[in-house]
């Protein structure tokens, strides 16, 4: 349960941090929070030789109601969580234990991409866009459904750091739900969904379920089965989250 | 290659050199020999090794110790004394909010942080907030106590 060795760089502009990971590519890793990250080390399922901390990275940090920087800690929103979209004041809680909020970032779940994260299904719900940059490609902005490829798996190139991601503003009226079921409050979801209804439109999706976050749609949804919980005990909890949240944001 | 580290300690600055990959909970277990800061699972989930960094409750098992480069950190060792103990150990101790003591500093930590953040402490909702740390002796009832007792006499 220890790392193997790393070496360790902690960039202080997004100029430094982007250099870094253009000049090491395939072998660093750029750290969050690293509530997901340090212990996939001490398990030695990642061994980067280059580990970059963007904890100093001013251009990375900070919030609005439509947009937040990569390394926002999920507490830090929690704190102002009157200010955010009420479908995410919602979700907060349920994202670890307050321990792990503390340290714990949006981009880093994001990357991460846990397919039993809050973050991802948010991020697909509120039709976000996932802004990235590298020296190689530059900037670009990419929506949520472009980002997420699989489960640990985005379209991130090794050398492109998630800068910030951002939603369309939350119109007055609209209306939501959220709901997750887990062992303990605060570990990670056996089944998990979430609502809008803005502007008429129905948006649901279905989490901690499949291989990915999915949108909720005719064709039912994709199911996978671990040692947390079976396929057929995931459908059926999907399902019954769905309808619920369908419900509630429908009342 | 080893990181330079300056960090405080319970009040005290100390400076080390480390290797990135040790965790902050080795840094003070081997490293300063404050062994009161307890590890169980390494990975996040028992919450044993929680402490103070710049007083928010942090698992020190899921921190490099160069993250804590420039910080401030408290451990149990850094909470109270023989003879000096902070009103929560006090309530800890009255109640009986332990039996093998390895979850101890940990739930101390959490309770700590509960406490100052100034939010009211229900018993309703005391069990939740707890969720993270493990209590393998099952002990849950009288550590509820303890910190409620503790947050009413603030």
């Amino acid at each position: 349960m220890k790392s193997a060795p790393f070496e360790y760089a902690r960039p202080t502009t997004l100029t430094e941090a982007l250099d870094l990971l253009d000049r090491h590519g395939e072998d660093c890793k750029p750290l969050a929070g690293g509530q997901s990250l340090v212990p996939l080390l001490a398990m030695r399922l990642a061994r980067p030789s280059l580990l970059v901390d963007l904890d100093r990275v001013p251009e990375l940090r900070g919030f609005s109601a439509e947009r937040v920087g990569a390394m926002a800690t999920n507490a830090q929103l929690e704190r102002r969580a009157g200010d955010l979209p009420p479908v995410i004041a919602a979700a907060l809680p349920h994202i670890g234990h307050f321990q792990i909020r503390n340290r714990g970032t949006v981009g880093g779940s994001l990357a991460h991409l846990d397919p039993a994260g809050e973050w991802p299904a948010l991020a697909l719900l509120l039709e976000a866009e996932l802004t990235v940059e590298s020296k190689r490609l530059g900037r670009r902005t990419l929506s949520a459904g472009q980002f997420m490829r699989g489960p640990m798996t985005t379209a991130l190139g090794a050398d492109e750091l998630l800068l910030s991601v951002s939603w369309p503003r939350w119109p007055a009226g609209a209306r939501w739900a959220f709901a997750e079921v887990a062992r303990r409050p605060g570990d990670f979801a056996l089944a998990g969904a979430a609502c809008t209804v803005i502007a008429g439109r129905t948006r649901a999706v279905v989490f901690a379920v499949g291989p990915l976050p999915q949108l909720a749609g005719d064709g039912g949804f994709e199911v996978t089965g671990d040692l947390h919980a079976s396929a057929a005990y995931r459908r059926e909890v999907g399902k019954r989250l769905l309808d619920r949240v369908m419900t509630q944001a429908a009342m | 290659m080893e990181q330079s580290l300056r960090v405080k300690v319970n009040g005290q600055a100390v400076k080390r050199e480390v290797p990135p990959r040790l965790t902050l909970a080795d840094f003070l277990r081997d490293r300063l020999r404050l062994t009161g800061t307890h590890l169980g699972c390494e990975h996040g989930v028992c919450g044993a090794c929680t402490v103070l960094l710049d007083g928010d409750a942090v698992r020190a098992c899921l921190l490099l110790a160069v993250q804590a480069d420039g910080r401030e950190v408290t451990t149990v060792e850094g909470m109270g004394e023989p003879g000096r103990l902070t009103p929560l150990q006090r309530a800890f101790l009255e109640h009986g909010a332990f039996q093998c003591g390895f979850c101890t500093p940990g739930f101390l930590a959490t309770g700590e942080a509960l406490l100052r953040s100034g939010r009211r402490l229900s018993r309703a909702e005391l069990p939740d907030l707890l969720a993270g740390n493990l209590c393998r002796c099952t002990g849950y009832g009288p550590i509820v106590d303890a910190i409620l007792e503790a947050a009413g006499s603030r």
